[in-house]
């Protein structure tokens, strides 16, 4: 299947610049400036390698999990600094933007892929399936799409409530194909919460490809039949996903929601579970390297002799320290004890679940004698 | 003041509509008609359509968008029009709903009330009859209570609707209109897991909730005067969490317990009363806990009121049965 991306215009996806970093799409450039690029740049950089150390870190069993995000890091760090750091962001699985962005520890992020008990969840879900209300990043259920409704549900409160938050709500393409997604464009259409919609299409669900996941040509579209204005652009170009985002929270104080269909591709495993080699076949791989988005951006950043090869190095050699410090710190954290998984089960316990954690301390501390 | 089921659950809603400006109601027809059994009538006129919501008919919606407000400091209070409705929302009441604050550690809560018409007893047939609570007490995260007179309507709902947690309220939609009484409606909340006993007995305890309450304490009477059997009723009342104390103190002066409710037997909720009594009182029992349920089979319509949903000659005949039992 031929890269979408190369066809940019014809497929109406919105583009600002090509696989070389050159400016010749059909969408302006934002004229971020120097640093907010480099800032971008960076923290997809940073991503980058915290992927790379989190698939060793699984392979070598000191985690559990990873979900692979390499391929994927424009999207989600372009997306996040075109909403307001009060905004609500419910994240897609690959989607770690928010937590480096609004000023959330590496040690803290790390401390979520081993569990410990002092990261927000404490140590309760698997590795990458974070969150953390300080920073505004939802934890949200981990069936996917399962979540769309409660983004729309929050912009809707926003709304009632007469708050200035928005919400990004992100979810995969497959995720179209769920209940929630069509409830929530339902719900949108009617009631226009200040609500922006990004479908982060990678190409695949798992090892199902798109062909099998829907008739339509496209996942925008999807929300014509519900009034929700939609737009399609190109993942893997952070700028144009910045600039299409940033008219879409705009957009939400006028006609309400705004379903984005940024197009990207999967370049690693679903899941560390998971093995493409089944389903995918390594030229398509190929196709997509040219549109790789972290070297489009350097590209971008080298034509405005705004980096240079000593800043690369220099870049990787910190993101590499400083994920190192975060490990060690984040692996020597306790984790936590048997008694902790009957805490917020509700605000207040109960005498049932007390029982059974009096009973299952006993039996296992001392054997129940 | 005197009400119906139905007056003092409206009444509740209304109150906390006045004094809460987070309170919201959604569902199907809740607004403009009042639900199709007319709950929330007059509720629309009185507090707006910004509060009374009309939602598309799209359970699973109705509940999602519900958590999404309840998640931002909402209160929303969803109608689900028959609880034989509910099961397109299931996941999102039991792994969306009752999971947000463990999964978040706390960080993320979702103050949520469920309203799930249900019980036989209207010729409703298969999905407009159900018992639907055995669904919704596995896993944790969701308290469940089932008001059966007019008081307890109104202060459990009020309960419900200031609770922190998600609360599934399981209402009696055979009593709405049928049942009324005094009920206090001085806008004070009562304590969710706490039972009621409905009629005071020495020789046998039937333990029951929702409409069957009535049925049973009838029985209780009858079976008094016409076999000399002392019963005592239980109203459970509130299912998550649910009164052991107060369930084991009556089984261990009577010795003997009958389990009565209208979901099927295999599974329903007094499979899990028969185990924890059992467990608590294994030395007073003295006779085996016997239940009297729906059979394992679907709803009928011309026959299911009568022969589906326990009446008074089969729970006479449970009740006979633990009374007379003997080693």
């Amino acid at each position: 299947m031929p890269v979408p991306l190369e066809h940019a215009g014809e497929l109406g996806i919105r583009q600002v610049i090509d696989q070389n970093g050159t400016v010749k799409g059909n969408l302006d450039d934002p004229d971020l400036g120097r640093d907010e690029v480099r800032m971008i740049y960076e923290t997809m950089v940073l991503l980058r390698a915290i992927d790379e150390r989190g698939w060793k870190l699984q392979r070598s069993g000191r985690i559990a999990f990873w979900i692979p995000l390499r391929g994927q890091e424009a999207v989600q760090v372009a997306a996040t600094h075109a909403m307001a750091p009060s905004d609500w962001i419910f994240r897609e699985h690959r989607t770690m933007s928010p937590w480096l962005m609004r000023g959330a520890s590496l040690e803290l992020l790390f401390a979520q892929l081993f569990g410990a008990v002092s990261e927000p969840q404490k140590g309760r879900r698997l590795p990458c399936l974070m969150g953390n209300r300080a920073v505004n990043m939802v934890q949200g259920p981990t069936q996917v799409g399962s979540f769309i409704s409660h983004a729309c549900g929050v912009a809707w409160a926003a709304k009632l409530k007469g708050s200035d938050v928005k919400v990004l709500g992100t979810f995969g393409d497959g995720a179209t194909s769920r209940g929630e997604f069509h409830s929530a464009m339902n719900f949108a259409g009617i009631h226009r919460p200040p609500v922006v919609f990004l479908c982060v299409n990678n190409s695949w669900a798992v090892s199902t490809p798109l062909d099998c996941q829907t008739a339509s040509t496209e996942f925008a579209a999807k929300g014509d039949a519900y009034e929700v204005p939609n737009v399609r652009v190109d993942g893997n170009d952070p700028l144009a996903v910045y600039a299409v985002t940033k008219k879409a929270r705009a957009d939400t104080d006028g006609h309400g929601p705004t379903l984005i269909e940024a197009i990207t591709w999967r370049q690693g495993f679903h899941t560390s579970s998971d093995n493409p080699d089944l389903y995918r076949l390594e030229q398509e791989n190929e196709l997509w390297k040219p549109w790789d988005p972290v070297s489009r951006t350097r590209k971008y950043l080298e034509s405005a002799g705004w980096w240079s090869d000593g800043d690369e190095a220099e870049l990787l050699e910190r993101c590499v320290g400083r994920i190192q410090d975060a490990v060690e710190a984040a692996e020597s954290m306790d984790i936590p004890g048997p008694e902790s998984q009957f805490e917020d089960v509700f605000a207040s316990s109960n005498w049932m679940l007390d029982e059974q954690r009096d009973r299952l301390l006993a039996e296992v501390r001392d054997g129940g004698s | 003041m005197r009400m119906t089921v139905l007056e003092a659950l409206r009444a509740a809603m209304a109150h906390e509509l006045e004094n809460d400006p987070d309170v919201v109601v959604l569902g199907e027809d809740v607004g403009t008609a009042g639900g199709i059994f007319r709950v929330t009538q007059g509720l629309q006129n009185r507090f707006g359509k910004d509060r009374l919501i009309d939602t598309p008919m799209d359970e699973k919606g109705i509940v999602g968008h519900a958590i999404g407000l309840a998640l931002f400091g909402m209160k929303p209070i969803a109608e689900i029009q028959f609880s034989g409705f509910i099961h397109d929302a299931h996941e999102q009441i039991m792994f969306c709903a009752a999971k947000y604050r463990w999964i978040s550690g706390g960080e993320y809560t979702v103050p949520l009330v469920i309203r799930a018409p249900s019980f036989g007893g209207i010729m409703g047939g298969i999905w407009h009859s159900q018992s639907i609570e055995s669904y919704y007490v596995h896993g944790g995260g969701i308290k469940i209570v089932c008001p059966s007179t007019p008081q307890h309507a109104y202060s459990l709902m009020l309960a419900a609707i200031r609770d922190p947690d998600p609360v599934l309220v399981i209402e009696p939609v055979p009593l709405y209109r049928t049942l009324s009484g005094e009920v206090d409606d001085n806008g004070e909340a009562s304590e969710i897991g706490v039972a009621e006993i409905v009629r005071p007995g020495t020789q046998v305890t039937a333990l029951t909730y929702g409409p069957l309450r009535h049925t049973t304490a009838q029985v209780a009477d009858e079976l008094a005067s016409s076999h000399g059997i002392d019963v005592e009723v239980i109203d459970l009342v509130s299912l998550i969490p649910f009164d052991i104390d107060l369930v084991t103190a009556s089984v261990n002066k009577t010795g003997r317990l009958v389990i009565i409710h209208e979901a099927c037997e295999t599974l329903g909720f007094g499979a899990e009363l028969a185990a924890r009594v059992q467990n608590r009182s294994f030395g007073y029992l003295q006779a085996p806990i016997e239940r009297v349920c729906a059979p394992d089979v679907p709803y009928s319509y011309r026959v299911g009121d009568d022969y589906c949903r326990p009446d008074a000659t089969r729970i006479s005949a449970g009740i006979r049965r633990a009374a007379e039992y003997s080693f």
